[in-house]
């Protein structure tokens, strides 16, 4: 389907106003002055006056802070019924909401919270134009283009949106959306200019990152020396901000606010950078050291997740990099522990 | 759709004061809570946090239950407080359990020390209820000193089983204590039974460093990999594999756990602190 870019975005403002009985329309914005040439991006309620950039790049912010809430009642639990829309998720998201889900929703039990917010929200995303300096989904077999995981998604070709249908769920909306806007068939040439631009894009990002480039076969990375990952952590704080920030980390705390009348649990995020997450009562703790806790974010993503879930707990965001308070470059320290991994080989 | 994150209230009615820092709560949850043996369950209190504990009753009485607890950090300090009538909340029943069809008709070796015994109680009153099915229970138990033997009301009651031999002993007598039974520690006694390693299952539940020495021990004795089930207690928070806390490498304690075989986790790392 092709429709032109701004009446799409009409038609987003007359959904944000009530349109199909959407309680909230959910766009990234470009926020605040640009830093090291780049601009910043969050997830933003729709307004009516300010300019969409739906492609773009990744927000700072991971599409994971819409469906699993930095801090969030779960028991007891009361229907949100609150149907979403979100609009501009990028892939590198789409392929970290993938792993939450069979985390959350396909490990044996449901998280209540993480199931309404997905199934309320329908996720329209969109195709990166420009990349930000982290920018690194190729390393791990991604692209910067959404193939899999959305239910519309949309490529700029020549003033237009290609809209791709990705599930069954869409169809409500885009029978609305036929009803509101102009929709014609997309042709062969349309097809070709996304083509071309998705490839345009990739292409930059492969060179932006072929000085990064790993072999991708971590089954080994336990045996990399402890004094390598002493290297790798020396200037680390342990800050938590890169677990914080990453779309597939979910580590969490469960507080107990109940009342005299009531059980009340709250989760909320943790995480493995710091000191008391593994502690037990008594003082024990599997990783006391910073290297220790350190390495095991990198072990957690490129071992045990795999273990877990058949796939790596990566998907080349660059977030987690942005993030350092340290400057510590995630894509550096994987560089360098794959080359060691096949060393021990 | 279960959530999880249920907490079921349940009724204290009983407190024991088993040694100066082991206590055991006797409580009535609201709604029965049908665990396995080895199975833990989180034990909170309204305001504070909640905590995974074992329950060290047997598993074929699900309305009334014990759980034993170590005064040893910020929650069990509260728990310690509590008296008969307060309220608690209850999650779970979560994660593995002692496999008892597969000790069926074998020799039964149960090592255990300190706080350790208390899932070790539970799945011994179990066996005991139906202690013909096994071909003999053994049970050493340890602890530092007399004063800090749990169960001291029941070890009579235990030892009227033909088939069953419960074993203490402490690690020293101090001045002014009485003591008729052994003295050494607890993996010692191990020599002072007649063994049969062969194809029988042994069971482990102890502090972190009597896990470690008794497991190397029985290996030595000729137990095999598979047949020794270690309760490997770790921060488990959640109680369902969502909060990660409690990995240890790929498994975790939590729900691949916390009864492992010793086969299952020898090669992971930090396992014993």
């Amino acid at each position: 389907m092709i429709v032109n870019v701004h009446d799409f975005h009409t038609f987003l403002m007359k959904i944000s106003k009530g349109v199909g009985g959407y309680n909230e329309v959910i766009v990234p914005y470009k926020v605040g002055s640009e830093r090291n040439g780049n601009s910043l991006l969050h997830f933003c309620r729709f307004e009516e006056l300010k300019t969409l950039e739906l492609n773009y790049f990744r927000t700072t912010d991971p599409a994971k802070i819409l469906f699993y809430l930095f801090r969030e009642k779960v028991y007891p639990i009361k229907n949100k019924n609150q149907k979403r829309l979100i609009v501009g998720v990028k892939a590198c998201d789409l392929k970290a909401l993938h792993l939450l889900d069979k985390a959350m929703l396909q490990s044996g039990f449901v998280d209540p919270a993480y199931k309404q917010w997905r199934d309320n929200s329908l996720i329209i995303s969109s195709d990166c134009d420009h990349l930000h300096e982290t920018c690194s989904c190729n390393l791990l077999n991604g692209h910067p283009y959404p193939e899999n995981g959305f239910d519309l998604n949309l490529s700029i070709a020549d003033g237009n949106y290609l809209i791709q249908i990705g599930s069954e769920r869409s169809q409500e909306f885009v029978e609305l959306m036929k009803k509101e806007i102009t929709v014609v068939d997309s042709t062969a040439s349309d097809i070709e200019i996304v083509k071309a631009n998705r490839k345009k894009v990739f292409d930059q990002l492969v060179e932006k990152n072929n000085h990064l480039t790993h072999s991708g076969d971590f089954s080994e990375i336990r045996k990399v020396e402890h004094k390598s990952w002493e290297e790798a952590a020396r200037e680390c704080v342990g800050c938590g901000a890169c677990t914080n920030i990453c779309p597939t980390c979910y580590c969490l705390i469960l507080n107990d606010e109940s009342t005299d009348k009531d059980f009340i649990k709250v989760r909320s995020y943790d995480s493995c950078q710091w000191y008391g997450y593994a502690r037990v009562a008594g003082g024990g703790t599997p990783r006391p050291k910073m290297t220790e806790r350190f390495r095991n974010r990198y072990l957690c993503k490129f071992d045990y997740m795999h273990k877990n879930f058949g796939e790596f707990g990566c998907t080349g965001c660059g977030r987690c990099t942005e993030a350092c308070a340290a400057k510590i470059d995630f894509r550096e320290v994987v560089k360098n522990v794959s080359s060691l991994t096949q060393e021990v080989n | 759709m279960q959530n999880p994150y249920e907490v079921i209230p349940a009724d204290v009615y009983e407190v024991i004061q088993e040694s100066p820092l082991i206590r055991t709560l006797r409580f009535k949850p609201k709604k029965p809570i049908p665990f396995k043996t080895g199975q833990f369950i989180e034990v909170g209190i309204p305001g504070i946090g909640e905590g995974p504990f074992t329950p060290s009753s047997s598993h074929y009485i699900v309305d009334d239950m014990d759980v034993t607890i170590l005064k040893t950090g910020f929650l069990t300090e509260y728990i310690h407080e509590l008296h008969a009538g307060a309220t608690i909340g209850i999650r779970g029943p979560f994660g593995s359990n002692y496999p008892l069809e597969k000790f069926k008709g074998k020799d039964v070796l149960i090592l255990g020390g300190g706080c350790g015994l208390a899932p070790l109680r539970s799945l011994f009153l179990t066996m005991l209820h139906d202690n013909k099915d096994y071909n003999s229970i053994t049970f050493l138990a340890g602890a530092k000193t007399p004063k800090d033997c749990l169960y001291k009301d029941e070890v009579t009651e235990w030892r009227r089983y033909d088939n069953v031999r419960f074993i203490r002993a402490v690690d020293e007598v101090p001045a002014g204590e009485q003591w008729a039974e052994d003295v050494c520690l607890v993996t010692k006694l191990l020599q002072k039974i007649d063994m049969k390693p062969n194809g029988n299952p042994a069971i482990v539940c102890g502090p972190p460093v009597m896990m470690k020495f008794g497991t190397f021990d029985l290996l030595k004795y000729g137990y095999k990999e598979e047949n020794l089930y270690l309760s490997m207690e770790k921060k488990m928070y959640c109680g369902f594999g969502q909060c990660r806390h409690c990995v240890i490498g790929g498994y975790y304690a939590c729900k691949d756990g916390p009864v492992f075989t010793y086969d299952q986790i020898k090669n992971e790392e930090a396992i014993w602190d």
